[in-house]
C-alpha cells in the first residue's frame, strides 16, 4: 500500500460538472422565504433571458438551485443581498437595472453557484429541449437514419468519399514565417 | 472468463480502454492468461444511457483531481481535466471514432521542425513505415470507413455544412471518414442508425470499442480474468528490480495483490504516470521507471477549440454520427502560416445540455442565451492538432489532496505553448471563413473542453535518459514493464490518438509474444 494512505483529510471529490439532474422528491424546498424564491426566480429569468420560455422550467431550476449541495447558507445571503442592492425589492426591477445589479455580483461565489446549477439543470429540462428543437435520445425509435437525419435541403449534397485527385502534400513551407492574419 | 489465482504470476494488464483493450485481446488469443484490472464498472450497450449528463455521471472518469497553470480549463472546470471514461472499454466507450493516421513527418517532429522555444521536441524511435502494417491490423479491427473496402458514411446535415463550405472555401481534403462506425454491417457489428450518441457509448453496437469487440473476445477465449472496478494503487518489484505483482483495491475497498510475469499500463496519461509515481521504492526513489525524469512529463492534450456557427435555416446538427466529416488540407506542416504542426477539422455537436455547460464557459446573459435560442440553427467543428510536448506540462502526486481512497491526486499543471496559441487563432479563421461561404450569420469560439486526448507522460525514446520506454513500450528501467497506451507518445501528431494506440499496442502485444516464446520475458 503506498505510504500516502493517511486518513487525515476527508476525500474531495470534484462538485462541478457533477449536478443530480434526477427527479426530486416533489416536496417543496425548505429554507428560503416567499421573497427569496421570487428573488431567486426573478434572477435565472434575467441572468437567462429566453424570451419564449414559460415560467415553468425557471421554476424546476428555482428548485434545483435550493436542492445543490452545501447552498443553503450562500443562496440565502446572495438572494437578500440583492434586494438589498435593489432597494427592497430585486424582482420588482427592470431588466437592465436588474442586469445592473447581477453584473456586480457575477463574480463571486453567490453567482457561481447559481450558474453551475443552471446552466446543468435549466439546459437538461426536457422542455427546454423541445423549445429549442433539440429532439434527444433516438436509439428507441431507430435513430435519425430514418427521421432527417439528412433533411438539410438549402445546401447539394457533397461529396462523402475522399478527394481522388492529387495526394495532400503534408510537408508546404519549412521556413518558420510569420504569417499574415495567422495571429 | 477465467478465473486466475491471485498467487499465479501472468500478464497483468492495467485498464482496458484503446492500449489495455488491444493487448489483452491480442494476447489472450494466443493462449497467453492475462488479468485485467478496470477501475471502472463492467457496462455494456443496454447500460449506456443517450442523455449527456447521465451518461457523463455513469461513466465519466469523476474522481477527484487538480489542475494548475494558465490553460482555462483550470479555471472553468479546475477539478476536470480531462473528460475520458472510467467504465470497461476505458474512453473507446465514448471516443468519436475519427481514425486518421500520422503522417510520415510526425514522426521525426525535432528533424522536421528544428529547435522550438520551450518545446521538447524529440524524434520517435519508429517510423510510419514501420508501423504501417500495424495500422492495416488497427484500421481493420476498428472497421475504419474509407479503408481496406469499408464504404464511407453517408453525409449527415452537419456535415453538409461543414462539406459545403470547404468546398467553397477551395479545401480539397474532406470525406465523412475515415470514421471507426459502420456504415454497413462488418464483423458482426450492425450499420449506425445515425442516433447522435457518441460520446455516452453507442447502444447500437455499430462504433467500434475494446468493449464491444476486444473484451468480449478475449473473455471467450477462457484466458482473460476481468475485473472490474478494481483500481490499481501500486506496482512491487522484486530484488532483481523486476515488477512481480500489482497491489489493487476491489470495489469494497479491500486490498489486493495480483503476482504478474509482464506487467502493461494502460491507464491513460494521467492514471498511467501516477501510478508509476505511486510505485516508488527504494530502487526507484522518484518513481518507477523514472531514471529519466520524464515520468509524468510532456503531458499533451492536442491544440484544440470548437467553432459553433448560426444560420438562418435549421441544421439539427445533432442527429446522424457526431464526427463523421473529417477536413485534412490543414493537417501539413506549412510554416507560411506562422506556427508548426498542422490541423484537422471534424464536425462536432453537443446537445443543449453539454453545449450550455462548454460553449463559453461562465458566460450568462443575452449573449449566452442567443446561442441557446439559435440551437437548432447550429452547425459545430472542432478543430484538433499537434500541440508541443514541454516539460513543465506534467503530471505530479498532489499530495495535499486525497481521492476516495486515500490516496494522493494527480495534478495536471498546463500552459499553452505559443505556437498552440497561433495554431488555435488559425483553425478559429480558417472556420469562420468556412463556415460564412455558406452563410453564416455567426461563428462563436468556443475555448478547449477538459482534455479528450491525453498523451506523451511516459514517452518513448531510444535513450533511456530521455524517454521512459523504448521503440516497444518496454521501461528502460524495467525488464518486464511496459506502457501499452497514449502515454509513450513521444510527439502527439495532429490525428487523433486512438488508430494509433491500438496500432502501437498491436505491436507491442505482439513483441511480447516473441519475447515469451523466445524466454525473455
Amino acid at each position: 500500500m503506498p505510504e500516502s494512505e493517511s486518513a487525515e483529510q476527508p476525500p474531495q471529490e470534484p462538485v462541478e460538472l457533477q449536478r443530480d439532474t434526477a427527479e426530486g422528491d416533489g416536496t417543496a424546498p425548505a429554507g428560503l422565504s416567499e421573497q427569496q424564491q421570487r428573488t431567486l426566480l426573478r434572477l435565472l429569468k434575467v441572468a437567462y433571458p429566453h424570451p419564449d420560455f414559460p415560467d415553468d422550467p425557471y421554476e424546476r431550476t428555482a428548485k434545483a438551485v435550493q436542492d445543490a449541495d452545501g447552498s443553503a447558507e450562500l443562496l440565502a445571503d446572495g438572494l437578500d443581498d440583492l434586494d438589498e442592492q435593489a432597494g427592497g425589492d430585486f424582482a420588482g426591477l427592470s431588466d437592465a437595472d436588474a442586469t445592473k445589479i447581477v453584473e456586480q455580483v457575477a463574480n463571486g461565489a453567490f453567482f457561481k453557484l447559481v450558474h453551475s446549477t443552471t446552466v446543468v439543470a435549466l439546459y437538461d429540462d426536457h422542455q427546454v429541449w423541445e423549445l429549442l428543437g433539440y429532439e434527444g435520445p433516438s436509439f428507441d425509435k431507430g435513430g435519425y437514419v430514418d427521421r432527417g437525419f439528412d433533411d438539410l435541403d438549402w445546401l447539394p449534397d457533397p461529396r462523402v468519399e475522399e478527394y481522388d485527385g492529387e495526394p495532400r502534400a503534408e510537408i508546404v513551407a519549412t521556413e518558420l514565417v510569420k504569417a499574415e492574419g495567422s495571429n | 472468463m477465467a478465473t486466475i489465482d491471485h498467487k499465479d504470476p501472468v500478464v497483468v494488464i492495467i485498464g482496458s480502454g484503446a492500449g489495455g483493450g488491444t493487448v489483452a485481446h491480442q494476447l489472450t488469443t494466443q493462449g497467453v492468461k492475462c488479468v485485467v484490472l478496470e477501475a471502472g464498472p463492467h457496462l455494456t450497450r443496454d447500460d449506456y444511457e443517450n442523455d449527456e449528463w447521465r451518461a457523463f455521471t455513469q461513466m465519466a472518469w469523476l474522481d477527484m483531481r487538480t489542475t494548475s497553470g494558465s490553460w482555462r480549463v483550470a479555471n472553468d472546470f479546475p477539478n476536470l481535466p480531462a473528460w475520458i471514461v472510467k467504465a470497461v472499454g476505458g474512453s473507446t466507450t465514448h471516443w468519436s471514432g475519427a481514425t486518421p493516421r500520422f503522417m510520415e513527418h510526425e514522426f521525426r517532429t525535432r528533424s522536421v521542425y528544428g529547435e522550438i522555444d520551450g518545446a521538447n521536441l524529440l524524434d520517435w524511435p519508429i517510423t510510419l513505415d514501420e508501423m504501417a502494417p500495424w495500422y492495416d491490423k488497427a484500421e481493420k479491427a476498428i472497421g475504419s470507413s474509407h479503408r481496406h473496402g469499408r464504404p464511407a458514411l453517408p453525409a449527415n446535415n452537419n456535415y453538409k455544412v461543414f462539406a459545403n463550405g470547404a468546398e467553397r472555401v477551395g479545401y480539397k481534403y474532406y470525406a465523412t471518414g475515415p470514421y471507426g462506425t459502420n456504415a454497413t454491417p462488418y464483423d458482426g457489428r450492425p450499420a449506425s442508425v445515425q442516433d447522435g450518441f457518441n460520446f455516452q457509448g453507442d447502444k447500437s453496437g455499430a462504433k467500434w470499442s475494446t468493449a464491444v469487440r476486444e473484451i468480449p473476445r478475449a473473455l471467450e477465449t477462457g484466458n482473460l480474468d476481468l475485473r472490474p472496478e478494481c483500481q490499481a494503487v501500486k506496482i512491487t518489484h522484486d530484488d532483481a528490480g523486476k515488477v512481480d505483482g500489482v497491489e489493487y483495491l476491489d470495489a469494497a475497498g479491500n486490498l489486493h495483490k495480483q503476482a504478474a510475469r509482464v506487467v502493461c499500463v494502460a491507464g491513460n496519461s494521467i492514471e498511467s504516470p501516477r501510478l508509476l509515481l505511486m510505485s516508488s521504492s527504494s530502487l526507484h526513489p522518484d518513481g518507477l521507471a523514472n531514471s529519466s525524469g520524464q515520468v509524468g512529463r510532456n503531458y499533451m492534450r492536442h491544440m484544440t477549440g470548437s467553432a459553433y456557427a448560426t444560420f438562418e435555416r435549421p441544421v439539427r446538427m445533432y442527429r446522424g454520427e457526431t464526427m463523421a466529416g473529417i477536413i485534412a488540407d490543414e493537417a501539413k506542416y506549412d510554416t507560411s502560416r506562422g506556427f508548426a504542426g498542422g490541423y484537422y477539422m471534424e464536425t462536432l455537436s453537443l446537445g443543449p445540455a453539454f453545449l450550455a455547460a462548454f460553449v463559453e464557459p461562465g458566460e450568462w446573459g443575452r449573449s449566452f442565451t442567443e446561442k441557446m435560442d439559435a440551437y437548432e440553427r447550429t452547425a459545430g467543428m472542432w478543430i484538433v492538432g499537434e500541440d508541443m510536448p514541454q516539460e513543465s506540462n506534467r503530471i505530479t502526486l498532489n499530495t495535499e489532496v486525497k481521492d476516495q481512497h486515500g490516496l494522493p491526486v494527480p495534478n495536471v499543471n498546463f500552459d499553452d505553448h505559443p505556437n498552440d496559441v497561433a495554431m488555435r487563432n488559425h483553425g478559429y479563421a480558417r472556420a469562420d471563413l468556412l463556415y460564412e461561404a455558406v452563410g453564416a450569420l455567426s461563428v462563436h469560439h468556443t475555448p478547449p473542453y477538459p482534455s479528450t486526448h491525453n498523451l506523451g507522460t511516459c514517452r518513448m525514446s531510444d535513450r533511456p535518459e530521455d524517454g521512459v520506454v523504448d521503440r516497444w513500450g518496454k521501461a528502460h528501467d524495467v525488464p518486464n514493464l511496459f506502457v501499452s497506451d497514449g502515454s509513450v507518445m513521444t510527439t502527439g501528431a495532429a490525428a487523433n490518438p486512438t488508430l494509433t494506440i491500438v496500432a502501437l499496442a498491436t505491436r507491442q502485444a505482439d513483441h511480447i509474444l516473441s519475447e515469451m516464446n523466445a524466454g525473455n520475458l
